[in-house]
């Protein structure tokens, strides 16, 4: 089954639209979806009253429910938060907490996506087209649990903290990276094809991050361990250069792999001295 | 308001009413002998049990500490939320709820009085403020006492009438109901970041032992003749081997008991109960310290139970949470206050398969059904450090039925689950000593003679709960037992029903209790005594008490002491 | 005239409680005790800039009008909103606070106060790291290791050196001025000596800029056992930074690198660079060598930290830095808060919501994500239809992007002053001025509860917060059960 939805209007106020999730609609017919309930503002609405909704083909399996947003929705929040299955397609941009929580299925944007995009996220698949805001797959306020599965890809951009208190799991970075990428991570793997901001990998306890493109200084409190022709992302996957591996966070007592590529920062070579 | 409650089975056991069938007549807020049955509202609690509304003499619901917990914990709080209804106010739950939510929580429950157990003096207008805005139940503080250096200080010069007078200025100034003495001396060590291992340490800087402050602030206790004993927290709590200083603690102020009535309650014995010599000889000291309370009078406990789930650990003792953050490595919040006490925060995850928290569990538990009268372990989980109180219906199950213990001991961690004492413990308590330990035997610890009973003249707090003893056997239907006390049929504070089926129908204050210690000569502001003020504190003495304009509702209690 | 004594200085987060006022003829005219902030508080409270009626706009045009109205208006206004914001409540007693958030929850608004400008990256870091603290007694009893970090107190919170910190006498630590006196005798002689002490004492001017310590060529200063070592550190040379033992200049928004460099020294380990943020190693080395030989540190941070490159992760690692020393020995830390209530605020918000600020009620229960639920980001976002703003002036400090949709939407403002948020607004209520006009309680910045008092009548008509924000709620309210009542 295939659901488009269509904005009807351009949003304002701020919408929180849990129901926006393959879950949350499988096996429902086009009444009771324009029944399920949803937040702008403090008003509570219904997806009807704020989407034209419109089933294609329903008479496939109901199991496999795939949503299709035709439109703007960056003021809606937690569109496919804590999915299980399906998929969630925005032609368009997509607001706060896409994804957050989701255990399976694939949520894919072709625009940007805002702050918190695959926060804990525990399995399943998120790929952004355009740019990712901050926070991407990292925790809520006062918790340290990251990432615990799963695979964001983001071809554009993203802000600070990428992958924070991530555990396990992979975030490819295509664009460039804000500061504090992979801060206080325990496991999985960052890959950042562009340039990447100051302080990645800080207080990282494990896991690794790769930076492919510039990173503007290395932390002090890593060691260098010298010079690497590869750098694994995961069990399928390597990035084969000449990369500088330093290992941390000292500060506590972490076992975390930076790796930053050599022909894109010069800047780093006095580290070959120690070599 | 009449209000008449018919045809239930009461508990009553201040009054020896062991779940007869009574009628419970109500008048302006009390218990009467009878009312109009014609005018009266009635309610049918027939098939139901009736007690005296729950009492807790040791849950951490309000001040700075418990704020900090809030504050530290956003992601114990946001699965879990209340919101506004037309008659309630919204707030955040799980191990530290906000105060409107405690409110309600405990009054679902069928509670209706709490005592926040620790109080520094410096920052009790906080806790008032936050006691006032705690809706439903009556409350009361006990301010932290033990280390303030005026009592170290009088104490080693052996002027325990003029420690008596101060803490008598003190506990009135704070609008306090108890002496709460936790590590005694350890926490102004603490200080320095520093602590004491037994009782007969001597307190850096100021030359007594923990044994003199416990014995010096008993004796200043009866002196005053204030209405609860001395409440301590022990010396050493948390460290394997430590059943033996709660036992030296005990022992301590054997000497001072008269009449057989108690002079000292051990709070949250669970966490001072421990054997062994390390974590990985750890085991439990219950039988021991059981062993020594049924011997003895002067005594009463409560459980400190554990219970297995993510909570927000929460005491005045510094040391103590150091050490607990340095084993979890969990975030860790230390708040020390000058001239008085200290405060520590972490968050903290009780598991079944962990050997020493199934331990502690067991301990706990062991505690209540070993010591044989219920008058002297009353039941508490030390909210939140060893558990939310919303999970006191599991407790009342696990005490009512073997089978509930059982089905918990099968899943947790098997070296513990073997060590259990509660294998070879068939003891169920019956509904009377429910009551007993979870009202009557709290209210007479806390010498509170209008709580815990249905007598004439009774504060009209009343529980309600949906459960018929006569059909139904709560050992075998546990899971009912939980089920009941989670959602009171009805609560009925000061008359007036707050709640019924686990919806609360109204938004009212309770009373802020608190005692106005008048001692033959008042200790006086001295100029001696401004100078040590402006010398020990950051503020000046006038901005210090609590004036009785933060308590919104203020229940004083004139307590006349002959010194 | 009339004497009094005990006064709470309504400006900074130290909450001096020992001020004395003579007031005549319902007038402040003279105060012992303060800083020059406090005393030009107290004197000058009441400007020409004084709103003293309540106004709305008419026209384009603000008018005067009855409370009734004004109130009236307020509540229409908040009670139709969509998705109203509260903001402000750092100048104001908790009492008030308490009102406001009740407001913001019987509206479904957001509430959020001046912590989202000043320490909310303080409180995020907190909520992931903990905190070691105490109260400010603990650090004049015992403390004989002081640091500011990117705090100026010299001049942002004059009196917090001579009352809680190097300057105070405690229990078990003497106060550092007799060794400040030393140092400027050896540096300067005897006649500026004397001078400098005359100046401190009578508080009128702070010592001339004394070349003292520079990392480059300090001597190791010799202290007396029970005596206190004052460390600074910042990107300039401040007040505060010239009577110190020790100042650390380092290069802007490297605050972090510079503090996981010590907690990697604190924890023994080796460093393979030679200076971290423009700061020698070695002098690292020295640096944490009087932090673990200490018996009681205190770290007291400041805006300098908390706003500088890095923010809240600059705080998680400041908070870290400190947890890690109590592993070697007694270590404390605390943020510098600015308003007087600010710590207050976040109290008040706790107790009631679970969180210290950023709270929204739009869902009906509180829910709390700076960055999210924070006003400055949802007037960045153009989120909000409406707004109240309470004792504070957004319009003029916050970005001009935030402040424009402030103004784009109905704005109602209650303020002693006419600030440029009021003059603005299309609503403007009169308030008495928290702790001089309108009595209440504050939290200081170590979280102890101080009374606020009334010592002189507002102007005739002006209400107090509480006062103006209870009747709001009430019209709220009305409205509410009217909009039911039709309903049904």
């Amino acid at each position: 089954m295939i659901v488009n939805l269509y904005p009807l209007k351009t949003f304002k106020l701020p919408i929180i639209a849990e129901c926006i999730n393959p879950d949350m609609l499988k096996g429902k017919t086009l009444d009771d979806m324009r029944r399920l309930e949803l937040w702008e503002g403090n008003k509570r609405r219904t997806l009807g009253e704020l989407f034209k909704i419109e089933i294609s083909n329903p008479a496939s399996s109901s199991e496999n429910v795939t949503i299709i947003v035709n439109g703007d929705v960056s003021r809606v929040k937690r569109i496919g938060a804590g999915m299980k299955s399906g998929e969630i397609i925005i032609k368009g941009n997509a607001g706060m907490h896409l994804g957050a929580e989701m255990h399976g299925g694939k949520i894919t944007v072709y625009g940007n996506a805002l702050s918190w995009a695959g926060s804990m996220m525990k399995g399943g698949a998120i790929e952004i087209h355009g740019d990712a805001g901050d926070y991407l797959g990292a925790p809520y306020r006062g918790s340290k649990e990251g990432m615990r599965g799963g695979k964001i890809v983001v071809s554009g951009n993203v802000g600070n903290e990428a992958g924070a208190y991530m555990h396990k799991g992979v975030i490819k970075i295509y664009g460039n990276a804000g500061q504090f990428t992979g801060f206080r991570m325990r496991g999985g793997t960052i890959y950042v094809q562009g340039s990447c901001g100051g302080r990645a990998g800080t207080c990282m306890v494990d896991g690794a991050v790769i930076v492919v493109g510039a990173l503007e200084s290395a932390p002090p409190t890593f060691t260098f361990e010298g010079v690497k022709n590869k750098a694994r992302i995961d069990e399928n996957e390597a990035v084969e250069a000449s990369f500088y591996l330093f290992v941390g966070d000292l500060t506590e007592n972490g076992v975390g792999k930076l790796y930053v590529a050599r022909d894109r920062n010069p800047h780093l070579s006095n580290y070959e001295k120690l070599l | 308001m009449e209000l008449l409650i018919k045809n239930g089975f009461v508990y009553d056991p201040i009054n020896g009413v062991n779940g007869e069938k009574i009628d419970i007549a109500v008048k302006n807020g009390k218990i009467v002998e009878k009312v109009n049955e014609c005018k009266a509202k009635k309610i049918n609690a027939s098939g139901m049990v009736v007690m005296p509304g729950g009492v807790d003499i040791h849950s951490h619901i309000a001040g700075g500490k418990v704020n900090s917990g809030r504050l530290l914990r956003p992601e114990d709080h946001y699965r879990d939320f209340e919101k506004k209804t037309r008659i309630t106010r919204s707030g955040v739950g799980r191990s530290v709820p906000s105060t409107f939510t405690t409110g309600y929580r405990y009054a679902r429950m069928g509670y209706t009085m709490v005592m926040d157990p620790a109080m520094p003096p410096l920052e009790a207008k906080h806790t008032h403020e936050e006691l006032s805005d705690t809706p439903l139940i009556d409350k009361a503080s006990y301010p932290l006492l033990g280390d303030w250096w005026f009592v170290l200080e009088y104490l080693k010069d052996g002027k325990i009438e003029e420690c008596a007078r101060h803490v008598a200025w003190m506990i009135t100034a704070t609008k306090g109901y108890a002496i709460k003495l936790v590590n005694p001396g350890g926490l102004e060590a603490w200080g320095f970041g520093n602590n004491v291992s037994s009782l007969d340490d001597q307190i850096p800087h100021f030359g007594v032992t923990p044994r003199e402050i416990i014995r010096g602030l008993c004796k200043v206790n009866q002196l005053l003749g204030l209405p609860h004993t001395i409440h301590v927290h022990t010396n050493n709590l948390g460290v394997p081997g430590n059943y033996a200083t709660a036992l030296e603690t005990m022992r301590c102020v054997e000497d001072l008991a008269a009449g057989g009535k108690p002079v000292i309650h051990i709070t949250h014995c669970q966490f001072s109960a421990f054997k062994g010599d390390d974590w990985r000889t750890f085991e439990s000291g219950a039988e021991e310290i059981a062993n020594y309370v049924n011997a003895c009078s002067h005594v009463t406990l409560d459980m400190g139970q554990v219970i297995f789930t993510d909570t927000t650990t929460m005491t005045a003792d510094g040391p103590f949470q150091y050490s607990l953050h340095t084993l979890s490595g969990n975030k860790w919040v230390n708040h020390d206050v000058e001239t008085e006490t200290s405060t520590g925060i972490v968050p903290f995850h009780y598991k079944r398969k962990n050997y020493v928290h199934a331990t502690q569990w067991s301990i706990g538990l062991e505690l209540a059904l070993l010591i044989r009268d219920p008058w002297k372990i009353l039941m508490t989980t030390d909210h939140p450090n060893g558990g939310p109180f919303i999970a006191y219906p599991k407790i009342v199950a696990w005490l009512m039925s073997r089978k509930a213990r059982e089905a918990t001991l099968k899943r947790i961690n098997p070296k513990a689950r073997s060590r259990s004492l509660l294998q070879s413990i068939d003891r169920e308590l019956d509904f009377s000593e429910i009551a007993i330990m979870t009202r009557a035997g709290q209210a007479k610890a806390l010498g509170l003679n209008c709580k815990g009973h249905l007598g004439v003249g009774a504060d009209a707090d009343i529980a309600i709960y949906n459960f018929n003893p006569e059909t139904t056997d709560p050992s075998r239907k546990y899971k009912a037992v939980r089920r009941v006390f989670k959602k009171a049929a009805y609560t009925i504070k000061n008359g007036q029903i707050v709640a019924k089926d686990g919806e609360v129908l109204r938004h009212v204050n309770g009373a802020t209790f608190w005692l106005n210690v008048q001692t033959r000569e008042p200790a006086v502001l001295t100029a001696e005594m401004q100078r040590r003020f402006k010398e020990y504190w950051t503020v000046e003495y006038e901005n210090y008490p609590v004036s009785e304009n933060y308590l919104a509702v203020s229940h004083p209690i004139t307590v006349k002491a002959d010194v | 005239m009339s004497v009094v004594t005990a006064v709470t200085c309504p400006v900074c987060g130290c909450l001096c409680d020992d001020i004395e006022l003579t007031i005549h003829d319902n007038k402040v005219v003279k105060v012992k005790n303060g800083c020059a902030m406090c005393e030009a508080k107290f004197m000058g409270y009441s400007s020409e800039h004084r709103l003293l009626k309540p106004m709305i706009r008419k026209n384009g045009e603000l008018v005067k009008v009855s409370i009734t109205e004004a109130v009236k208006k307020a509540a229409n206004i908040l009670a139709e909103a969509n998705y109203p914001v509260l903001y402000g409540w750092s100048n104001t007693s908790c009492e008030a606070i308490s009102v406001g958030i009740e407001l913001a929850e019987e509206v479904g608004g957001v509430i959020d106060n001046t912590s989202v400008v000043c320490h909310g990256p303080s409180l995020l870091s907190i909520q992931e790291v903990g905190i070691p603290s105490c109260t400010l007694g603990q650090v004049r009893h015992r403390a004989d290791l002081i640091i500011y970090w990117g705090s100026n107190p010299w001049s942002s919170h004059p009196r917090h050196i001579e009352r809680y910190t190097a300057f105070s006498h405690g229990r078990f630590k003497k106060s550092a001025w007799k060794n400040y006196v030393t140092k400027i005798k050896a540096l300067v002689g005897r006649k500026k000596v004397q001078s400098a002490i005359k100046r401190l004492f009578v508080k009128e001017k702070i010592p001339s800029a004394v070349a003292l310590s520079n990392f480059r060529h300090t001597p190791y200063l010799q202290t007396g056992k029970n005596s206190r070592k004052l460390i600074v550190v910042d990107v300039r040379r401040t007040k505060s930074a010239e009577i110190a033992d020790y100042f650390v200049q380092i290069e802007p928004n490297k605050d972090y690198e510079l503090l996981q460099a010590l907690r990697a020294l604190v924890r023994d380990q080796e460093l393979e660079v030679d200076n971290v943020a423009g700061v020698p190693v070695e002098y690292l080395e020295e640096i944490v060598d009087a932090m673990v030989s200490c018996d009681f540190g205190a770290l007291f941070f400041g805006l300098g930290l908390t706003m500088s490159g890095g923010k809240m992760r600059n705080i998680d690692a400041a908070l870290s830095l400190v947890r890690d020393l109590n592993m070697r020995t007694k270590f404390v830390i605390m943020p510098m808060r600015g308003h007087f209530n600010v710590a207050g605020a976040n109290t008040v918000f706790t107790w009631q919501t679970g969180y210290p600020y950023a709270v929204d009620f739009s869902l009906g229960y509180p829910r709390y994500n700076p960055g999210e639920t924070s006003v400055v980001d949802i007037l960045l976002r153009k989120e909000s239809d409406a707004a109240l703003i309470v004792a504070s002036d957004p319009i003029s400090n916050f970005p001009r992007k935030a402040a424009e949709h402030l103004t784009e939407n109905p704005l109602i403002a209650i303020d002693p002053h006419m600030n440029v948020t009021a003059q603005v607004a299309d609503v403007v209520i009169p308030s008495a001025f928290a702790g001089i006009e309108a009595a209440g309680t504050a939290y200081r910045m170590d979280h102890v509860p101080i009374p606020l008092k009334k010592v002189v009548e507002p102007p005739k008509g002006v209400l107090p917060d509480e006062t103006i924000l209870q009747r709001i709620l009430a019209e709220v309210k009305k409205l509410k059960q009217a909009n039911v009542r039709e309903e049904a």
